[in-house]
């Protein structure tokens, strides 16, 4: 049950019309027991499994202020689930144990849902309590929201204690946060079905298929799977927010338009934001504070540590190993060159400076999302030898056209057509989208135009998961 | 002290004209961000001869905050 399944919107229209007229002191534990349901129907493993870490959590947490051998033990329990997770699902590993008669496997899909989201958000918790930041949570009920609440197990938004824990005692869900929660969860929809869900063949024709494509081909597929990823994940993260605010919460923005970014630090700023807030917070700056005496080294250091352990959250390999060094590589020659290139954006011509500098941002994040979207380092490097050798193909259709414009087994140019259409529209006035979904006057156009443009060109029963699904 | 304070400020900026109040936030001046904050708190440290805490640190957003912090250390 995934959040674009007509199964979820029955589930979802239950639990909002209930949550909405359940007085406010049940309405943690209904949460709760929908999110156990939620995550239970995706399976049973996943239950058990965030029930096991979050009880540990919370136990360890009232040990952890006196005691540093607790504090470290808990963090060290929380990463080793992360790589033990990433391991079984990189390589895919049979894992399975029996209580009695009951039989427990890993061999369905993956070990649990949401693990390696909701073992951050433990991590920031204890790191909380432990440094005097805040108290421990006293009602076990609210613990087991912070962690599993469906909105966000998925993949996030990545919530830190101080974000969500005010929340739970909120008293009252508006007619308006109900509307809003409801266009949120549509231009999520709109982004996933009709344009991310669209570019799933172009891309994978390239990707998973044949390698040998011409170099545009092959530079033209890595741009459609930047674009297919950031709708992919934006268009979860709208759905999140909107069914979160549905049910009363607000939860953390993730993208603030980073295909827009001047530079590739800015682009960390504004692509998956409270991922990196995480980061920046609990590894970047703490390895920086302590290293801060060797200036400039100190913040190579921190930032080659603090991508190096960003790969390895999102999977152990080398593909992501090279991911995270492209990263690392782009922003240590920012840091190096920062104050040159200040100077020179103040000599020319300030458009010109920044639509130069957006084009250069985004080609480097596209070739760094090779290694990301590559099944192997070996497919990523003969991408990437693709993507410089013979650039234009002996014919265009065969050779440009119809890889990436797929529909089933038949050429499909008005499929490519739509989606690169609506996409560039969306990227142009992604902006004023946000502003006339706020506004009261535009608020049933928005409505009946997403809902359409949904029921026209949205890509039904595709099977598509969402990409941040499998971290 | 604010005068000692913009010589650090121009030293790591690398901005000989940089001019600072103590309404100048890291939003004012564009080579100010999660990059180079600690290599500006270290120089700071070393200026003033104190020592910031991490929480501290954390909390500096503008040059009033890093201001009062140090006015405070004086006091002790």
């Amino acid at each position: 049950m995934t959040f674009n399944s007509p199964s979820f919107f029955l589930f979802l229209f239950i639990v909002v019309t209930v949550n909405y007229l359940t007085p406010t002191s049940f309405r943690s534990k209904l949460l709760v027991f929908a999110s156990f349901v939620f995550i239970g129907l995706y399976n049973f493993e996943s239950l058990l499994t965030l029930l096991f870490l979050s009880s540990l959590n919370y136990y360890l947490a009232k040990k952890v202020v006196a005691n540093r051998f607790f504090y470290v033990f808990t963090v060290a329990l929380n990463v080793c689930a992360i790589l033990l997770f990433n391991h079984f699902s990189t390589f895919n590993t049979g894992f399975g144990f029996s209580v009695f008669s009951a039989h427990f496997s890993t061999d369905k899909f993956f070990i649990a849902l949401g693990l390696s989201f909701y073992s951050l958000q433990n991590i920031a918790y204890i790191s909380e309590v432990r440094f005097g930041r805040m108290i421990p949570e006293t009602n076990i009920i609210n613990y087991f929201l912070y962690c599993s609440f469906f909105p966000k197990i998925i993949s996030g938004p990545v919530m830190l204690p101080a974000e969500f824990f005010p929340q739970v005692e909120k008293t009252t869900i508006t007619a308006s946060e109900l509307i809003m929660g409801f266009q949120r969860l549509l231009l999520g929809l709109f982004k996933k079905m009709v344009i991310a869900d669209r570019l799933v063949a172009a891309v994978s024709s390239v990707f998973d298929f044949n390698s040998d494509y011409a170099g545009i081909t092959t530079i033209a597929a890595a741009y459609l799977f930047t674009l297919q990823m950031y709708f992919d994940f934006s268009g979860y993260t709208d759905m999140a927010l909107g069914i979160g605010k549905m049910l009363g919460y607000n939860l953390k923005e993730n993208f603030d338009t980073p295909l827009r970014s001047t530079s590739v630090s800015e682009f960390w700023r504004r692509w998956h934001i409270s991922l990196i807030s995480f980061f920046t917070k609990y590894i970047y700056y703490p390895v920086v504070y302590k290293l801060r005496e060797y200036r400039k080294a100190a913040a190579l250091t921190g930032i080659a540590v603090t991508f190096i352990i960003s790969g390895w959250w999102h999977r152990i390999g080398l593909t992501f190993f090279c991911w995270a060094l492209c990263h690392v590589v782009y922003l240590s020659f920012e840091l190096l060159t920062k104050r040159w290139r200040v100077k020179l954006s103040e000599k020319i011509n300030k458009r010109l400076y920044q639509l130069f500098s957006v084009f250069i941002v985004f080609n480097l994040v596209c070739f760094s999302n090779i290694f990301f979207r590559a099944e192997s380092f070996e497919k990523a490097i003969r991408l990437v030898k693709n993507a410089v050798g013979n650039f234009i193909p002996k014919n265009m259709l065969s050779g440009f056209v119809a890889p990436l414009a797929q529909g089933g087994h038949q050429i499909d140019e008005f499929n490519l057509f739509i989606s690169i259409f609506l996409m560039v529209t969306v990227l142009l006035f992604e902006r004023k989208i946000n502003l006339v979904a706020k506004s009261a006057h535009l608020r049933i156009a928005y409505v009946v135009i997403l809902l359409l443009l949904i029921m026209v060109f949205g890509v039904f029963n595709s099977g598509a998961r969402f990409i941040y699904m499998q971290f | 002290m604010k005068e000692q304070l913009q010589k650090v400020f121009r030293t790591v900026f690398e901005d000989n004209s940089l001019i600072i109040s103590s309404t100048t936030s890291a939003k004012d001046i564009k080579m100010w961000d999660s990059l180079t904050h600690l290599q500006l708190i270290a120089e700071i440290e070393d200026e003033f001869k104190i020592k910031f805490s991490f929480e501290e640190v954390m909390m500096f957003n503008s040059v009033a905050d890093i201001l009062k912090t140090i006015e405070n250390r004086d006091v002790q």
